[in-house]
């Protein structure tokens, strides 16, 4: 069995984020990098199934060479071979042109199972697993919290709005995007980060993947005009006084709008 | 010489950070203070899984076979965490000592410590006590006349003595040495105290580059919160000029350290003055960053719920442990008054490969 892992290196959940010159995204110059915490669920899960069983887990990132460091993570965690797909030409590509990068790599790779997590930190879009999963021509769930053997395939529980749970069977070969929360990440052994280097890491380029035009900025169909940060908002009223003057005065507050 | 740290050291200690933020809370090292151990067997297991007490290991006996320039990496993330497991006595001194002294006891003892199920502690004449000897299942311990005996934890007194730091435990160890016990003796046995020596104080260094960060980030986080005047604290030039003082000392310091630690690693003839050079650099950086931090916070850094306490301690038991400032100035005076280290600007690392 063959296990596709889609990892996205975002930037570190501690990092300062600035906005660039441009005003269309971050500075990257002197920020550190992570998985994107969604993906490391999907690692890991594709991981225990290796552990389970015969499986090789195949790990893939777009990006530029900073992305090697996640893909070694990734192997130093236990998966097996990873592929690094490089190329200026994808720079400024919208979720499709990513889907459509995935989805190239995937066909090459002809996987049993995709995982990968439901979104990423830095872009929220949600977008590129049932992309992917229409490109492959493969069943796809997302949001997934529990994915079990059944039969062929996969049973799927996914998270619904309210707590609710949704079931649905997947026939292999299938997409799974995971929500987070869905298993215990393990840390990458020191061990494994030295056993990494030894493990095989391709490079690919769009042209490679057939997709030389396709995908980048030009072929995109989305562009991001603009990021902000959020302008702080006027009108808000700082209630002063002894605390039961404060609480009198919240609650009156509250009635006024309704709430109560 | 060339102190940047490659992609997969750099790694490693990424990988360790990760580890230590994720497990080792303020909220966890205060609750094993409770305990009567103050240690955590399932943290030392998780620590072995990720291949921390195995890192000098040689290979053939399940360890990674790596150095003190990776080692120092690691206890530095130890000394940022509070980690009061014995990574310091373990791995970075006894498994060094074991490797030294090979035969039997090394092939017995260091699987064991690789794979987490056993625990070093070596004493030394520096020292009257024995630092984790109480989990300790293998004692390495200096008799009265200057040899070096190997004895089980069952087979010795071990009595507990009060520490400044409750995450450090220490203990006074009667045990009764014989021909059985006796490791080696003579030049044989000063021989491997002076490198334990060595590598002691350079673990030391290590965990105080790491404490002294923490305690700049700390203050530095408190400075920004708190205010005075309607600004942040760390706004007036006062607070934010003594901590940009200690940061100077703590920059100037780990050169020193990662000197040092080459120096132990390839047995460079001037690795004792190394290591004293940066274990005095190191603990001036972590005790002034305690001062620091303190000052920073005021009386709320004296309170016990602060948090400041785990690595104030910390420090202050770093600059005491494996020799004093005296003793490791005593070293790198006499070198200087032998003319064996250069004096002047820019040759503070002249001479290194």
């Amino acid at each position: 069995m063959k296990i596709l892992v889609c990892l996205k290196q975002v930037p570190h959940q501690d990092a300062r984020l600035d906005i660039d010159g441009a005003g269309t995204w971050i500075k990257e110059d002197g920020i550190k990098f992570e998985i994107n915490s969604y993906d490391t669920f999907a690692l890991e899960e594709a991981l225990r199934i290796k552990d389970a069983g015969e499986a090789e887990v195949v790990v893939v990132s777009i990006g530029p060479d900073r992305v090697t460091q996640a893909l070694r993570t990734a192997l130093g965690m236990g998966a097996d071979r990873a592929i690094h797909v490089k190329d200026a030409e994808i720079d400024g590509s919208d979720t499709l042109g990513i889907a459509k990068v995935l989805a190239a790599v995937a066909k090459e790779e002809s996987p049993d199972l995709v995982l990968m997590g439901l979104m990423s930190d830095d872009g929220n879009a949600s977008a590129v697993p049932p992309m992917m999963a229409e490109l492959m021509g493969v069943p796809s769930a997302t949001a997934v919290m529990k994915a079990t053997p059944e039969g062929d395939g996969y049973r799927c529980e996914r998270e619904l709005e309210g707590g609710a749970l949704e079931v649905v069977d997947l026939a292999k070969p299938c997409l799974i995007a995971v929500q987070s929360g869905l298993n215990q990440v393990r840390y990458a052994s020191l061990k494994g980060i030295m056993a990494a280097k030894k493990k095989p890491m391709d490079t690919k380029s769009a042209g490679d993947l057939g997709l030389s035009g396709v995908v980048g900025a030009a072929g995109a169909k989305a562009q991001i005009e603009k990021i902000y940060a959020p302008v702080r908002g006027e009108g808000a009223e700082i209630i002063e006084g002894s605390t039961d003057e404060v609480v009198t005065q919240l609650v009156g507050k509250i009635k006024e709008l309704g709430l109560l | 010489m060339d102190f940047r740290f490659d992609e997969d050291q750099e790694m490693l200690q990424a990988t360790v950070r990760e580890f230590l933020q994720g497990e080792v809370t303020p909220e966890a090292v205060r609750a094993l203070w409770e305990t009567d151990t103050g240690r955590s067997p399932e943290l030392w297991k998780q620590l072995a899984e990720i291949g921390v007490p195995g890192l000098l290991v040689p290979e053939e006996h399940g360890g990674m076979g790596l150095c003190e320039e990776e080692m120092v990496l690691l206890i530095e993330e130890a000394g940022r965490a509070a980690l009061a497991e014995p990574v310091i006595s373990t791995a970075a001194i006894a498994v060094p000592l074991l490797n030294q002294i090979g035969g039997s006891l090394a092939s017995e003892w260091l699987p064991k410590i690789a794979a987490g199920e056993a625990i070093a502690a070596v004493g030394h004449p520096v020292s009257p006590f024995v630092e984790d000897a109480h989990v300790a299942d293998l004692l390495l311990l200096p008799d009265h006349g200057g040899a070096l005996h190997a004895v089980t934890r069952d087979a010795a007194e071990v009595q507990i003595q009060p520490a400044n730091d409750p995450s450090r435990r220490i203990a006074s160890v009667e045990f009764e040495a014989s021909a059985e016990t006796r490791i080696a003796d003579g030049d044989e046995a000063s021989r491997l105290f002076a490198a334990t020596l060595d590598r002691g104080a350079l673990a030391c260094a290590a965990g105080a580059l790491g404490v002294c960060d923490r305690l700049i980030r700390l203050a530095a986080e408190y400075a920004s919160e708190r205010k005075q005047f309607g600004k942040p604290i760390g706004s007036f030039q006062a607070v934010k000029h003594m901590l940009a003082n200690v940061k100077v000392k703590l920059e100037y310091a780990r050169p020193l350290v990662q000197r040092a630690a080459h120096s132990v690693a390839h047995h460079a003839a001037a690795r004792d003055v190394h290591v004293s050079m940066a274990k005095l650099a190191a603990c001036e950086a972590a005790t002034l960053g305690a001062k620091t931090a303190l000052q920073a916070h005021g009386a709320i850094g004296y309170t016990w719920e602060q948090d400041l306490h785990l690595w104030m301690r910390r420090a202050w038991s770093l600059d005491h442990a494996w020799g004093r400032s005296s003793f490791h100035l005593g070293r790198v005076r006499e070198a200087l008054f032998a003319g064996a280290l250069p004096i002047g600007p820019g040759t503070t690392f002249s001479g290194d490969a």
